[in-house]
């Protein structure tokens, strides 16, 4: 057994035994990346996992060192990402990932990522774009050595 | 200031671009003659084109303590460096077809699920998933 694999058991034992908490902490993060979209909070979550809701906040950041809150919003703002590559516009993909409005969506969204919904959208489309400029050289390349 | 690449030391870069390309699905994205037969060599995601590079930097080949630290953590069993993938299970089964060896095979710890692997060049790399 390598030194690694040591740690893996030794580190199993001392802070992953408890199988219990471990479940209701995985339950309450699917059951976020799954509904991300709907109204979540901390008292929905504990009352659906028939547990307090500071015994919850306390075991998921212990697990997942943050909070479900902190959490729902990377979720949100991640499909957010992907909804403005799809072309979706800002307002749309704002109350599509769970946001009340579009202006505290922006702030928050450019806190995270750096650029504003808007400004992200044209840089995705940009390098798609470009991405299917080279495409198209690519194949007229080949067409033009076959 | 932005994470714009990581490192990975390998033994052998042509080796490594066909590891990582080939077996793992890694898109190469630069590669650049330095000297002496070094290249600036980048590999990234299929998916995320424009993400993260992974720099397979020929180090252990040009730097003594570099190739002595990457002996140390492969002896170990420790892992380079790890990479999110969607499902280990799969991951794991669909390497294993392609004939990559695992040292840790899927195991759960605590809130992720991982398992590692040798990546030919030197390196244990760990896949993860978030549970």
């Amino acid at each position: 057994m390598t030194f690694y694999e040591a740690e893996i058991k030794r580190i199993q034992k001392i802070c992953y035994s408890n199988d219990k908490q471990i479940n209701t902490v995985v339950a309450t993060r699917n059951f976020i990346y799954n509904n991300f979209e709907k109204e979540l909070n901390l008292d929905y979550l504990s009352h659906i996992h028939f547990t307090s809701k500071y015994h919850l906040l306390r075991l998921f950041k212990r697990y997942y060192g943050i909070t479900p809150k902190q959490y729902l919003i990377i979720r949100r703002l991640e499909k957010a990402k992907e909804y403005l590559k799809n072309g979706m516009s800002v307002s749309e993909a704002c109350y599509n990932v769970g946001f009340e409005t579009p202006s505290s969506f922006s702030t928050l969204f450019k806190n995270k990522i750096g650029l504003s919904p808007i400004e992200f959208q044209k840089e995705q489309l940009s390098q798609n774009d470009s991405h299917k400029y080279f495409i198209t050289c690519a194949n007229k390349k080949m067409k033009n050595e076959s | 200031m932005k994470v714009k690449g990581i490192g990975i030391p390998v033994l052998d870069q042509d080796r490594a671009l066909k590891f990582y390309t080939e077996k793992l699905g890694f898109v190469k994205k630069h590669d650049v003659p330095v000297s002496d037969g070094n290249r600036w060599l980048t590999v990234v995601a299929k998916e995320e084109q424009e993400g993260t590079e992974i720099l397979l930097e020929p180090s252990p080949n040009n730097f003594e303590p570099a190739k002595v630290f990457q002996k140390a953590l492969k002896d170990a069993g420790i892992p380079y460096t790890q990479f999110d993938v969607h499902n280990v299970q799969e991951e794991y089964e669909r390497l294993v077809n392609l004939h990559v060896n695992f040292s840790v095979k899927p195991i759960i710890m605590g809130t992720v699920k991982i398992a590692v692997f040798d990546d030919t060049c030197g390196n244990n790399i760990q896949i993860v998933e978030m549970l």
